[in-house]
Parts: structure tokens; sequence; C-alpha cells
């Protein structure tokens, strides 16, 4: 009698113990040895747990270390660690790096870890964001893109009824007479502004994600190769080595100058963040990624609605995203390619994705995702899949980025647009040619 | 802080030179391990990364990827000749070293005279305006981002009051730079003041009475007497505002990030943009290089200055 | 005479209001606004109204988030750590650096002197890639050591405390080395008890640099879980998320008021410390 007892306590101490821990394990024990992958990432972000636990099923000899920053400390961060002699296995990032990190030598080549119909499924912005000299560094996790969300009852009470899908788009100076006809209140000072701050950065405008899309929809990627149209459409190189004639041109200027109006002589837009200036109801329109749409739908404050990204020419929205990745001096470079692969693809990828609210990257996936099947949200997929195009890829990104950014803001305070460009050229070059 | 002091000090030594006896070499091997951790501590932290700052300065690498470091000479700092941004980034750090010397003087010194007289209330407003000077300059940027907003800050709203519309400050190239020189002047005017108002007590009592009694008026005896005085405390206060300014760091970090225009754009931070955001590190320890040289030479001016200064 | 003596009197104390207004009214406005409703907090700026500056529906919400949802607690723990072990490495060596060069004749002494003093010329915000390079290289980035290590050899402290020695009347050190006391003992038992107030003063102001310190931190610390205070609270919402606010004042109030306390009790070693480094004499 006391032998069996003893005997069942055991058992039972016994799977107590073996049930502990983070991760639970399932039987399949591990029959090799056992390997820790290091993800570096900011708060909240990809790998989501129920993804992971799932994987570790199958790779029971996995377990992971997760260490997170702050997005603001990311790109430091990665730049320290990453070219240490003990880096993180597998990076969580800012998508239009991914050219940088590559020429660098930071990330890890992963095409020949891709599954076969991989090159059909993905969007094309997200793969020639992620690729550099033939090779793809990054699957890509998520894609995002940025739409005009609108305030329906105010843009209703000013007779204004916004275009709902994308053949009907508005162009740049029909939104501007849509801000005007709906903002309240004198133009630079209005209690209700026409179109609201952007909430990335400061909240101050000048953004290359929202806002070079002013100057490179008033270029042609169809006019010839030489022409001043075609190089202010792509805004840099197709190298990513070369931008004077990119951003200096008359298309861009004049998209320029209508862009300054909006913060000076129209006022409809202000020069700087303005907390939380839509959900409040103090914009008329306002520009954002689908997390906005997510939050809206969780907690309707206002009644609202999407339409396209307006255009002058050619119409474009800037994709790019988070994104995942494996180091290229990662001690482990076969597994943590191979979990970033699958975390990125198929069943993985949408129980990842679907998590965090934003899109797909691999058309297959869409269907799946009800919310974007229907308007408001499907304008979101439709610009991706029709308009997308990536930030200018280049392995010098990070610093055109700062350096353009730096330009179109100070073209929103005030300044000239054909010598802001100029001179954005000129310093973007310099860097260029390290 | 007291160069001059430690200078005259350092100088006086006994000439002779007698055999060393047991007990001062054993007294020798006590100072020497007593000073030991110092020395060394100071000689890995302050002199090391000046020896490789210096190399650096020849060489172009990133951040990123510092293995792929090649030689490039003197480039860097042709570089800082050819390209504006370095010339620019330089006069905008002496123009705001400048702004903040010329008012944080005449402010500090009234306000040291206000404290060292007999009128109410200055031990609150000696705790008041030693406030900023114990904040970070973190939290003092973050409190005037939200002081100088254009539409909603605390600045903007008094000026409504009195009158005048809202100023652009952070967002306007003419408005920005004076903006973070009167942020600055706010930090640290209660430092200037409490070393003017300690100067002003170390001053013998019987000159300015004796200047009363011959029948000179309060303002001929802070004119003629109190302020020449003065003149040592003074350049003091001006050296240590000069070489604080120069190293101003987080307004542009914070608050500006340099802009609008390269008008905010202080050495430090060009220093930090182009080592970490334009992965140009080697450019960014040319910068360097050329910064301790400008604050060598103000420093030596400085002691020039003060040698030659009539000593009271 | 009476009439002039109350304008004066009025003149003064419009002064001192304004002097205030212009000093406390910031303080006031942060602290206040920390304890409002992200959504109104900027509610009473524009037309200005006195609401700006106290929470009349006040709420704790602000740090309530703050402290559960960022590591602004363990920020405060973790420079709480740095600026007492930086306080406590810095007057240990410092004390012991001046203490031989004011004590004891030896060759050199002119040279390390003249080291020393070169220091101060320095802009250290300008050697911080290099100096990264060297506190990586031995192996500290990313440590709470690293973060303190390259300010303990203190030029200042150094002259602050060599000051103090050499008012130390000799004759006390005379009578015990007499005695037989060795250079340990006189330190510890005769020199340093008094130079109790110079060494406070010295302990305060590193205490103040170590608290407030920002550049140093963020380029050396890159893991949120050994961040100290100021650069915990500086950083941006990451780009998925709204800015809070309410969170941003909060965070700057958190990370001034202690040292703000510290200040109002000690005020004059602060004061002190800070004129009699180079003035007299």
């Amino acid at each position: 009698m006391n032998a069996r007892i003893l005997f069942l306590a055991g058992l039972l101490g016994a799977t107590a113990l073996g049930s502990t821990g983070a991760f639970a394990q399932d039987s399949a024990a591990c029959t090799g040895e056992a390997v820790t992958l290091r993800i570096l990432r900011t708060p909240g972000n990809y790998p989501y747990p129920a993804p992971m636990e799932a994987w570790q099923k199958e790779n029971p000899c996995v377990k992971f270390e997760i260490n997170e920053v702050p997005f603001a400390q990311l790109a430091d961060t990665i730049s320290v660690q990453a070219a240490s002699s003990n880096p993180p296995d597998v990076l969580v990032y800012d998508g239009p790096n991914t050219q940088s990190y590559a020429a660098s030598g930071i990330l890890l080549p992963l095409t020949k870890y891709l599954p076969k119909d991989w090159d059909e499924d993905i969007l094309p912005a997200t793969k020639a964001e992620h690729s550099f000299e033939g090779e793809v560094y990054s699957p890509g996790i998520e894609q995002t893109t940025v739409a005009m969300y609108y305030n329906k009852k105010l843009v209703e009470a000013a007779g204004i009824k916004p275009p709902q899908t994308l053949d009907k788009a508005w162009t740049w100076p029909e939104a501007l007479a849509a801000f005007k006809a709906c903002q309240q209140g004198p133009a630079g000072a209005p209690s209700i502004w026409g179109l609201g701050p952007t909430r990335f950065g400061n909240g101050q405008p000048g953004l290359v994600y929202q806002d070079l899309i002013y100057q490179r929809s008033a270029g042609d990627p169809k006019a010839a190769p030489e022409s001043s149209a075609y190089k202010t459409f792509w805004a840099l190189s197709k190298d990513g080595k070369s931008v004077e004639g990119y951003l200096n041109t008359p298309e861009a200027i004049e998209a320029l100058k209508f862009y300054q109006s909006l913060f000076n002589s129209e006022g409809v837009a202000p020069k700087v963040g303005i907390p939380n200036a839509f959900f409040d109801g103090k914009a008329c329109f306002y520009i954002d990624t689908p997390a906005a749409g997510s939050a809206l739908i969780k907690d309707p404050k206002i009644e609202w609605g999407i339409t396209p990204i307006p255009y002058f020419k050619t119409p474009i929205v800037h994709t790019g995203s988070t994104t995942i990745g494996a180091t290229a001096r990662s001690k482990h470079p076969d597994i943590a390619a191979k979990f970033v692969v699958d975390m990125s693809t198929g069943e993985y990828a949408y129980m990842n994705v679907s998590q965090r609210g934003n899109l797909p990257t691999l058309k297959s996936l869409f269907p799946r995702f009800e919310t974007y099947n229907a308007y408001p949200m499907k304008v979101f997929v439709d610009q991706l899949q029709e308009w997308g195009q990536p930030r200018p890829p280049g392995p010098k990104f990070a610093q055109y980025d700062k350096l353009v950014t730096d330009a179109l803001r100070a073209v929103a305070f005030g300044g000239d647009p054909a010598d802001l460009m100029a001179d954005a050229e000129k310093k973007v070059q310099r860097v260029l040619d390290r | 802080m007291s160069v001059s002091n430690t200078l005259s000090t350092a100088s006086a030594k006994p000439r002779t030179r007698r055999p060393a006896t047991r007990r001062q070499k054993r007294d020798w091997l006590f100072a020497a391990g007593f000073l030991a951790p110092f020395m060394i501590l100071l000689l890995v932290f302050q002199y090391v990364p000046l020896l490789v700052m210096a190399r650096n300065s020849v060489y172009d690498y990133s951040l990123l990827n510092p293995a792929a470091a090649k030689f490039v000479g003197l480039r860097n700092f042709t570089d800082m000749i050819d390209y504006d941004d370095a010339a620019v980034s330089f006069g905008v750090t002496f123009l705001f070293a400048l702004g903040v010397v010329v008012f944080v003087i005449p402010i500090a010194f009234s306000l040291a005279l206000f404290l060292n007289s007999k009128l109410p209330a200055r031990g609150l407003v000696r705790t008041m305006i030693m406030l900023p000077v114990v904040t970070s300059s973190v939290v003092v940027a973050t409190m005037w981002s939200f002081l100088l907003d254009p539409s909603n800050g605390l600045i903007n709203g008094v000026l409504n009051i009195v009158g005048i519309g809202n100023q652009p400050f952070l967002t306007s190239t003419s408005q920005a730079l004076p903006a973070l020189i009167a942020m600055t002047l706010w930090q640290q005017v209660g430092f200037g003041a409490i070393l003017f108002l300690a100067g002003l007590q170390g001053l013998p009592v019987e000159l300015t009475e004796a200047a009363r009694i011959d029948g000179a008026t309060r303002r001929q005896v802070l004119w003629n007497v109190t302020i020449p005085l003065l003149s040592r405390t003074t350049l003091f206060v001006v050296v240590i505002m000069t070489v604080f300014s120069l190293q101003a760091f987080a307004p542009a970090f914070l608050m500006t990030q340099g802009g609008p225009q390269d008008s905010t754009n202080l050495i430090v931070y060009h220093i930090y943009n182009s080592a970490f955001i334009m992965q140009q590190a080697g450019y960014a320890s040319a910068l360097s290089v050329a910064l301790l040289l400008v604050v060598l030479a103000i420093s030596m001016a400085q002691m020039a200055l003060l040698r030659s200064r009539w000593n009271y | 005479m009476k009439k002039q003596h109350l304008r004066r009197g009025a003149m003064v104390a419009l002064v001192i209001v304004v002097i205030l207004c212009c000093f406390l009214a910031p303080y006031a406005w942060i602290v206040s606004s920390s304890f409002k409703n992200q959504l109104t907090l900027f509610n009473d700026v524009t037309p200005l109204s006195w609401r700006a500056f106290l929470p009349v529906e006040g709420t704790f919400e602000n740090y309530r988030t703050l402290f559960a949802r960022t590591n602004v607690l363990t920020a405060l723990m973790n420079t709480a750590i740095v600026a007492g072990g930086q306080v406590a490495l810095t007057l240990l060596l410092c004390s012991m650096a001046a203490y031989s060069l004011t004590r004891i004749r030896f060759p050199g002494a002119k040279i390390v002197f003249v080291l020393i003093l070169l220091t101060f010329l320095l802009p250290i915000e300008a050697m911080m890639v290099p100096l990264y390079q060297v506190v990586s290289g031995l192996g500290l980035s990313n440590t709470l050591l690293g973060v303190m290590i390259p300010w303990i050899a203190s030029p200042f402290g150094l002259f602050l405390l060599k000051q103090a020695f050499e008012e130390l009347p000799v004759e006390l050190e005379d009578a015990a080395r007499i005695d037989g006391a060795g250079h340990v003992r006189i330190f510890f038992s005769i020199v340093l008890p008094n130079v109790k107030v110079p060494m406070l003063t010295l302990g305060l102001i590193t205490f103040l640099f170590s608290w407030n310190s920002f550049l140093w931190p963020l380029v050396i610390i890159q893991d949120p879980a050994i961040q100290v205070i100021q650069v915990a609270i500086a950083q941006q919402g990451s780009p998925t998320q709204l800015p809070n606010w309410g969170e941003t004042f909060a965070g700057a109030t958190v990370a001034t008021v202690p040292l703000i306390l510290l200040f109002l009790l000690l005020q004059k070693y602060f004061t002190q410390g800070m004129t009699t480094s180079g003035i007299k004499g």
C-alpha cells in the first residue's frame, strides 16, 4: 500500500516537474543537441507566442531567448550587437533597412531556405525591398501601407463624398478642395483641421514614409529612363548609388510647392503633432496605417471611412513594415534561417499576422483576412497590390531617410523647395559615394 | 576647476635634490599606490579614447561594420573644408555659445546683486533659480518642447493673453536657435548667479564703503568699484558657460534633430549624427578632433587672459 | 521719501513675482499635466487658464501606466545603483589621489598634475564613439559598471579635495606621525574625518551628475532592463502605438522629483561645492 502511494506520488511529481517551464514541451523529446535562439525585437512585436509554441512542438530541440528594446533604440542596438562576437540569431527590424544590413554583412542570405512557390506568392514590393544583389535577405512577414481616413460626420456635413475605390481616387487638388471645405475655423489655426497631423515620429511633417509620395506621384514610371518624370517617380537610382537628378526635378518642385501650401498658404494641416487629433474629432482627414482602423473597429469613437491616397499623375503608396531576418554571425544559422522562413510562410505566417492586424505579404493568405475583404479595409489591400512601392531601397537607406525627411520637413515649414531638394541631393550623394 | 590655482602650487617645488632616503622611497611607493587607481582610470578612459579618436579620424568606417575600415589619410579633414556641414555646425554652435554667454552675464549678475542685498524672499528666489540647474537636460528639453509648442504651448498661451499671435518657435529657421538659447539661459542662469554671489561675498567691504564715504552714488559704486573687482569671477563664468554651451547635445537631439535646415545643428549632435545615423564614424572622429582643438584654443586664451589681468 | 520706498517695494515685489513665475511655472505645468487625462491635457493652455497649473480632475492613470507598462521603475533602481556606486568610488579614488598629491613630495608630481589638468579641456561628449570602443573592448558594454566607470577619475573631484586637504593644518598629522602612524592610518583616521563637508559636497555633485547623465548611458546600454532613468523617459513610443503625452509628463516628473527633494534638503552643500572650486584664492 505504501509503495503504491509512493509510486503514484512520484509519477505525479514527475509529470508536474515536466510540465513547468515557459514553453510546455510536447511528448516528442529532443533527439539532437539543444539550441537556444536569441531574438532581438521591439516589445509586442513578431513572432507571437502561439506560432512559436506550435513551431517548437515540431522542433523540440529549440528554446528561445527574447531581448526587447524600445523602437527608438532598436537600430542602435542592432548595429552594436550584430557586429559583435555574440550576436542575436534572429532580428526583428524595420523593413527598409534590409539592404543596408545586407550590405554590411549583418544578415544571412535566405534564398536557399525559401519554399519553391514563394516567388509567385510574394508581393513584388516586398521582394524588391528585401533583396540585395540577387539574394533574398528577409521573407517579409507583414505589409502595411497608409490610406486616408475621414470623419464621416464632419465630411458629410460639409457635403463631401470621398471616393471609396481606387479607380475614382482623388487627385491632390481635389483633396485640397475637400480639406478646405471641411475645415472649421481660420486657416492656419482652425478648431478642426482639414488634414490632421501624422502620429509617427514626433508628429511633425516630412517623414519619407508618408510625405515623399507627393513628389513621387508627380512622376511617371513608364516614361523614358533618362527623363525627369521617370526619375521623379523612383527618387533614387535602381542600384541605390545615385540620387542626383532624382529629387530636384521640375515635377518634384511643383508637387512640393503644393505640399508646402498645405501647411502655409492654405493652412489646412498643422506643422507640429497634435495628440489624437483625428480620434478626438479635431481633424476631418487623416493619413494612417491599418492600425488606426483596427483600433476604431475595436472601439468606435467616431464614424469613419477610408478613401485612397490622392495623387498627381501616378498613384503611389509606400510599403514596408517590420520584418524578420537571421544574422550572418549567428552560431546556428541553419536553424535560425529555418525559423525565420517558417514564421513568415504558411500557417505560421497566418497566426502571426492575424494577431497583429496588418496585412500579410503572401497573396495566398489575403483571402483569409476577412476584415480586408470588404470596404473600408479593402482599400489597403487594393492599394498594396496596385500602387505599392517600397521606399527607395538601397544600402544607405537610413541615411537617405534622415536627410530627405529633414529636407521635406524644412519644405513644410516654409523653406524653398528647389534649394532644399538640391541641398538634399548633395548631402545624400555624398553619403552614397563613400 | 581652478586652473591658475593649481599651476601656482605645482610650480612651488624645492630645488635641492638630495639622494632619496629609505623613508622617502617608501613614501613614493605609497604615493604611487594611492595614486594608481585614479591615474589608471584617467589614462584608460580619457587618454586612450583620445588616441583612439585621433586614429579613427584618418579612417573611413561605419559602426555597423567596423571591420571594413578604410584608411583615407586626411580626407575626413579635407571633407570638413570642402563640404559646408562642419562650418555651418561650428557656426551654429558658436552663435549658440555667444547668445548664452552674452545674456547670462548681466542676468546672473543682477540676480546675484539681488541675492546679496537685504531684500525679501532671497532664499526662495535662490532656490527657484537653482531648480533648473539640478534638473537634467532631458527633462528640461521635454518641458520646453511642450512650452514652445506652436499650437498648444504654454508660452504661446501667455503670448495670446498679451495679444501676440502664436509663434512658430522650433519650426522656424529664425526662431529655433534663439528658443534653444532661451532654454539654456533658463537652465544655467542660477548657476551663474551663485558664482557671482560667491564673488560678491568675497569682496572686501572696505573698498565699497570707502567709495560711499567719498560721496559716490550706488550706481557709481557698482560701475567703478564692484564690477571691476569681479573681473576674475566674470571671466570664470564666461569660460564655464562657453565650454558648457560648446558641449550642448540634448536640445538638438531631443527637440529639433538639428533642424530646421541645420539651424540648430550643434556640433556634438552633428558628431553623434555622423557616427550613429550617417554611419560615418571616421568623419565623426575628425569632427571631434576639430572640436577638441577649438576647446583647447579657447581655454588657452582664457589662461592667457587670466595671467595678464590685473590681479586685485 | 515714503512714496519712493513704496514704489521701490512694489517694483521689487513685481520682479520677485516674475522670477518665481518664470522658474516655477514650467514645473507646475509639467507636474499638474502629469495628473491629467491624456485626451484633455492641452485643453487649458489655449486659451490659457489657471487650470493649466492645477489638475482639477486629477487622475493617477498616467503614473499607473507609466510604472506598469514601461521600465521606469527598474530604471529608477538602476540609476540609484549607478549613482551610489559612482559616488562611493569617486570619493574613494579622488581622496586617495588628492592625499598623495598634497602630502607626499615625489618626482613626477608636476607631470601628473599637468596630465590631470589637461583632461578638463577634453569635450567628453565628443569622445563618445572612441570611449564606447574602449569600454566595450573591456567587455563592459551594456553593463551598469560600464556606465559609471569612465567618470570615477574625476578631475573636478580631485581639485576640490586637493584644495580641501591643503587647508588642513599639517600639525594634526605630524603629531600622529611622530607616534609612529603610517600613511594609511593617518589617511583614514585623521585626514578624512576632517574633510567631511567637501566630501559631502563632492558626493552630492557626483550624484547629481550621475543621476542626470543621458548621452553616455544612451550609447553604452541597450538592454532596457538595465537602462537608467533619463534615457528611459526620453524614449519615444513605437510607430505602431499612439503617443502618450500624459506618460511623458509623468516620466519627467518621476525623473526629477528625487533630485529636487535631495537639493531642497541639502541646498547649502550643493551651492557651496559649486563655488569653492575656483573663486577663492
